[in-house]
């Protein structure tokens, strides 16, 4: 089968201009879909990745009361010694744990003014085996201990977060999906008012004894293209967002954020998923046109 | 070079388009394709192109029994027989050149043999000096003859005519004839369905007359209706078919579509 690449080439870049409005749409709707599905992507890895940078940190703080006895802090300690989830512990005096909240208080300047270093709860910072056995290790020192306050595991607060980045991610998802399928349904469409447009010279070629390659090649590849150009746009915006975001970050030094920012790697491997979604979804909408509307 | 094997074709619902057609037509032939609107002329070409294919029944084309191809190799079926229409199909934002460069183009020919070949096409169909011409500029008989050029150009072994006249005052008719007169001389078969019953008089080649899907008449240097030959005025039935300026008619069985009867001809038309 000799389909000359300059015969195609010529063919494909005439039908897109000829059906300019509709390919536009079609391109459009896959920039704006394929653009949801980056950022939902990019979102999920930045907050599995700070919240895994948060786990691995601390999985498990241990507040005591601030007139705990130095034998109820040596109890828990040897607890803590006895319980094989934890594998590591830090223990921060009045001093220490003071030098912390004022530095994780540092925007609310009335509430360090209430604390003074011996009102200050003293900690024992954790990390576990395993981070999802937090809220049972907790459990075991909320339960009564003489001299604890409070045993809080991050991962409490943050499956809340977890929570509610997860609802955002299925609702971006979702969208996006709708999106896509409207964008393979206006590809499809765009494809077939081409076949429509070019009835005559189909009709010729069939005549003439064209291969039926011959004739779909130029119809797929308009929508392959619709799909690329779509893509391409959809990649460009997910990459400004994606440098806004980790310039905000930076910019305003938001050090508990410093993960969410990613490292170029993965950027480039979602930028070339969704590239490659949109390739997908412009070849499969002018497959289906063309077998639905070419009978050759 | 073409074989009709007992081929029958019926559309949903309706009587059949073709019955028990039997027939061969040898290379180099030119066979006119006669009878009414709705007698099935179509359908014959539509089956050869394998547009459609047949119930039951083969077809053979050039050595190959056309219903046993397979999808992939229609096309090159296609390569063999060179289509005119009645409304000549050309593609009107091309010229002339282009339209008839066209159909070598999409079968992959290279871009000098194109060059050539539509060259001298084009000069034999004597529209050498109107290549550049868009369809619209030029008068009907024109434009039918660069739709003769385009579906000559491959050297197809067969031209297949779809009452290629049909929309030309006759002496515009009779250049479209001689033109497809002097391909058939290059030895390319011709069949050509028509409803001009001056061309059919006229140049006397075989006839092929179809009747509601049946074959009425077989008849080497043939004219279009039954003239005085006919032995009954029922249409049809029986039907007579000459051979050649023989004073001799032979009746065709109308179910087997052979020979019923030879007898000698009642007058000379």
């Amino acid at each position: 089968m000799a389909v000359s690449f300059e015969y195609v080439a010529k063919e494909t870049a005439t039908n897109l201009w000829r059906n300019r409005m509709m390919a536009l749409a079609a391109i459009l709707t896959v920039a704006v879909s394929l653009s949801l599905v980056g950022t939902a992507l990019l979102l999920r890895q930045a907050v599995n990745r700070q919240i895994g940078e948060w786990n691995n940190n601390v999985s498990l703080q241990i507040f005591m009361d601030a007139s705990a006895t130095t034998q109820q802090i040596a109890n828990v300690r040897s607890t803590i010694g006895q319980t094989p989830q934890i594998t590591h512990c830090s223990y921060l005096d009045h001093g220490q744990s003071y030098a912390q909240a004022k530095r994780l208080l540092a925007s609310s300047p009335t509430a360090i003014e209430a604390l003074t270093p011996a009102t200050t709860p003293t900690v024992f910072r954790c990390q576990l085996r395993n981070p999802a056995e937090a809220s049972t290790v907790s459990a075991t020192f909320n339960s009564g201990v003489p001299g604890v306050y409070q045993a809080t595991s991050p991962s409490q607060s943050i499956r809340v977060m977890q929570q509610v980045t997860n609802v955002l991610q299925i609702v971006l998802l979702v969208i996006a999906i709708v999106l896509l399928v409207s964008s393979l349904v206006l590809i499809l469409n765009a494809i077939r008012m081409a076949i429509f447009a070019r009835r005559r010279e189909v009709g010729v070629m069939k005549l003439v004894g064209a291969t039926n390659w011959f004739i779909r090649v130029p119809f797929m590849l308009e929508g392959l293209v619709q799909g690329l150009l779509g893509a391409i746009v959809a990649a460009l915006i997910v990459l400004l967002s994606n440098f806004g975001v980790s310039y905000l970050i930076r910019h305003y030094k938001v050090s508990v954020l410093g993960s969410a920012v990613l490292p170029t790697h993965d950027i480039v491997v979602t930028e070339l998923l969704v590239v490659l979604i949109g390739l997908v979804v412009g070849v499969a909408g002018s497959s289906v046109a063309v077998r639905r509307f070419l009978d050759v | 070079m073409i074989r009709f094997d007992n081929v029958t074709k019926s559309y949903k619902g309706l009587a059949p388009a073709l019955e028990g057609i039997s027939l061969e037509i040898n290379k180099g032939e030119f066979v006119f394709l006669v009878g009414s609107s709705g007698s099935g002329k179509t359908t014959f070409l539509k089956l050869l192109l394998r547009e459609a294919v047949p119930d039951s029944g083969s077809i053979w084309v050039a050595g190959r029994d056309i219903g046993e191809l397979s999808h992939w190799r229609v096309p090159y079926l296609r390569r063999n027989l060179g289509c005119v229409f009645q409304d000549f199909r050309l593609l009107p934002n091309k010229t002339v050149t282009e339209n008839v460069a066209f159909a070598l183009e999409v079968i992959g020919r290279p871009r000098n043999v194109i060059r050539t070949q539509v060259s001298q096409v084009l000069e034999l169909v004597g529209l050498g000096q109107k290549g550049d011409r868009m369809p619209h500029e030029l008068s009907g008989g024109e434009q039918q003859r660069v739709a003769v050029a385009r579906a000559f150009v491959n050297r197809p072994l067969v031209i297949l005519a779809d009452e290629p006249t049909g929309n030309l005052d006759p002496a515009t008719s009779q250049g479209i004839m001689k033109l497809l007169d002097r391909i058939n001389r290059t030895g390319t078969t011709v069949v050509m369905a028509t409803h001009d019953v001056g061309i059919v008089d006229t140049m006397r080649r075989r006839v092929i007359e179809l009747d509601r899907g049946k074959l009425v008449r077989d008849q080497a240097r043939g004219v279009y209706g039954y003239g005085t030959d006919m032995t009954t005025s029922t249409r049809g039935v029986p039907a007579v078919a000459m051979a050649g300026q023989a004073d001799l008619a032979m009746d065709l069985d109308p179910a087997t579509g052979r020979v019923a009867a030879v007898r000698a001809r009642r007058g000379q038309r």
